[in-house]
């Protein structure tokens, strides 16, 4: 009787944990705490906070419990963040729920997008000169693409044993956008640039949104195919959306669909994060270079505005380059707010949405042109 | 390795630079490309009066190969060449070939068909290569102006 009271305490969590257990369930309590009471894309943090708490409890061995044991449950979730089933079926439902007539009305401010994934291949730089290998350098510098679907999608195909930590500070960064950006947006831009205010854009028609998901698609992927499950995934979905007569199709897609593999994929990935393999020196150089290419990113989007400006009659306002970074609508808002503590009569949400919308699509680019770099 | 070396041990340099160069092609091509759609779709919902002007151009062209030099044409057929005249700008142009042999033998015109014929040969009436026919006001005002010149002759 003893003796088996005995083997059950020595079998329960309080017995079985470690420091790194600790520390990773107050990492996960933290992430909890920043989704609900500070609304930082709480529909991500909940989910990757509580599956951090799930992760952490330390399990027997070869029970069938742990997420890296073949046949658990956990395991199971974490097969589709492993094979990159998740983040095409997050980009589905973005594509249903996003509206590109903003970046259709004025395509030249797509190439803001793009120049904000200079942060993606800076970063890149700065982690293969820190020691990391070519291919988790390139899964860390995609943080910079502010993405989280496609930083877990790269770093699955190349550096799975990054996940965790990648995905985490992707996410993290993702929410704390409205904290990282503002300070670098006004270090760069005059209080004169800040007050820009943007023409109104040209009406786009039915046709022309229906037309574009088809047209982007066959570019993007011809010119990247690497990003096809991505940007196949999210043309498709924003087709959907479009055509109006398949609603019911892409009604599932931005509700249903996205919810419940937000919740997969949030679970899997904060349980992949078990203190023993997360805490580690590598894990901290990840969210210090995670850290710099959002800053860079930010920067280069500005920049580029700046840039942009010197050659348009019609000046845009530069503060919407720093929207050219994929978290959507997270960066536009910002930039809207920023925007607005100068002016608060210049509305610039709209106007940020075509670079921050050009972004996702430049990241997933991006991620598809270092798979096929480095992915052989 | 560390710093510069393990980028240049990596061609990090190159595939950083040739990276980025493909993203930006493919949001410039992406911009360019669909920056002419609203102009593709304003071609296409216009495509009936681009084909009416075309058609134009086409059939003026026609007329003006078709224009013959002092053409001398018997006096019954500068008669019935009058009276089709009147019959097809009744029609409108351009008319199908039966549709006038039927107006003409309705208005009670005497030998329609070898009468069309002839006008055919004078090339007062011509086709338009697309079935239909019409006529030749080229042809009619050389006629008029070569009678002219003979009558003062």
């Amino acid at each position: 009787m003893v003796n088996l009271l005995i083997e059950f305490l020595s079998n329960t969590g309080f017995a079985l944990a470690g420091y790194q257990n600790i520390v990773m369930i107050l990492v996960g309590m933290v992430l909890i705490y920043l989704g609900i009471a500070k609304g930082y894309e709480p529909l991500l943090l909940i989910p990757i906070g509580f599956g951090i708490l799930m992760g952490n409890i330390p399990v027997i061995r070869d029970f069938g419990l742990g997420i890296y044991e073949k046949g658990s449950f956990l395991n199971y979730m974490y097969y589709g963040v492993m094979h990159g089933i998740y983040p095409p079926l997050i980009f589905l439902g973005v594509g249903a729920l996003t509206d590109f007539s903003t970046m259709l009305a004025r395509p030249s401010l797509m190439l803001l997008g793009a120049a904000a994934q200079v942060g993606i291949f800076a970063t890149f730089l700065g982690a293969l000169a820190l020691g990391f290998a070519p291919n988790e350098a390139a899964s860390i510098g995609i943080i910079g693409g502010a993405d989280g679907p496609t930083a877990i999608f790269l770093t699955a195909v190349l550096a799975p044993r990054l996940i965790g930590p990648i995905a985490i500070a992707a996410y993290s960064y993702m929410a704390l956008v409205p904290v990282i950006q503002p300070p670098i947006m006004r270090l760069l831009t005059t209080r004169k640039e800040r007050l820009i205010r943007m023409e109104e854009s040209r009406e786009v028609s039915k046709k022309e949104k229906l037309i574009f998901p088809i047209v982007g698609f066959l570019l993007c992927c011809f010119i990247a195919p690497g990003a096809l499950p991505l940007l196949g995934m999210l043309f498709f979905g924003n087709l959907l959306k479009e055509s109006i007569v398949a609603e019911r199709l892409a009604r599932a897609a931005r509700s249903s669909i996205i919810d419940t593999v937000t919740i997969l994929l949030g679970i899997a990935v904060g349980a992949s994060t078990q203190g023993d393999v997360f805490l580690t020196s590598k894990s901290i150089g990840i969210f210090i270079l995670g850290a710099s290419a959002f800053a860079v990113a930010t920067a280069s989007g500005v920049i580029f505005a700046k840039f942009m400006n010197l050659f348009l009659r019609q000046k845009i306002n530069p503060l919407i380059g720093a929207a050219g970074v994929s978290a959507v609508p997270n960066s536009a808002r910002v930039v809207q707010i920023v925007g607005q503590k100068e002016d608060p009569s210049n509305f610039l949400l709209m106007h940020a949405m075509a670079p921050n919308i050009s972004g996702v699509i430049g990241s997933a680019i991006a991620a598809g042109i270092l798979w096929s770099f480095l992915g052989g | 390795m560390y710093g510069l070396d393990a980028i240049s041990a990596h061609n990090g340099w190159q595939l950083a630079a040739l990276g980025i160069s493909i993203v930006f092609t493919g949001l410039i091509i992406l911009s360019l490309a669909i920056s002419q759609i609203h102009k593709v779709l304003e071609l296409w919902d216009r495509r009936y009066t681009y084909y009416q002007r075309i058609r134009k151009l086409v059939q003026r062209k026609h007329r003006s190969e078709a224009t013959v030099s002092d053409p001398v044409l018997p006096k019954n057929v500068k008669e019935s060449a009058r009276q089709f005249k009147l019959l097809i700008e009744q029609m409108g142009e351009p008319f199908p070939l039966p549709k006038l042999l039927d107006f003409s033998k309705k208005c009670g015109l005497l030998h329609s068909h070898s009468s069309i014929n002839d006008l055919l040969q004078a090339k007062l009436i011509i086709p338009d290569g697309k079935g239909y026919f019409f006529w030749n006001h080229e042809v009619e005002k050389n006629i008029k102006v070569s009678m002219k010149e003979r009558s003062k002759i």
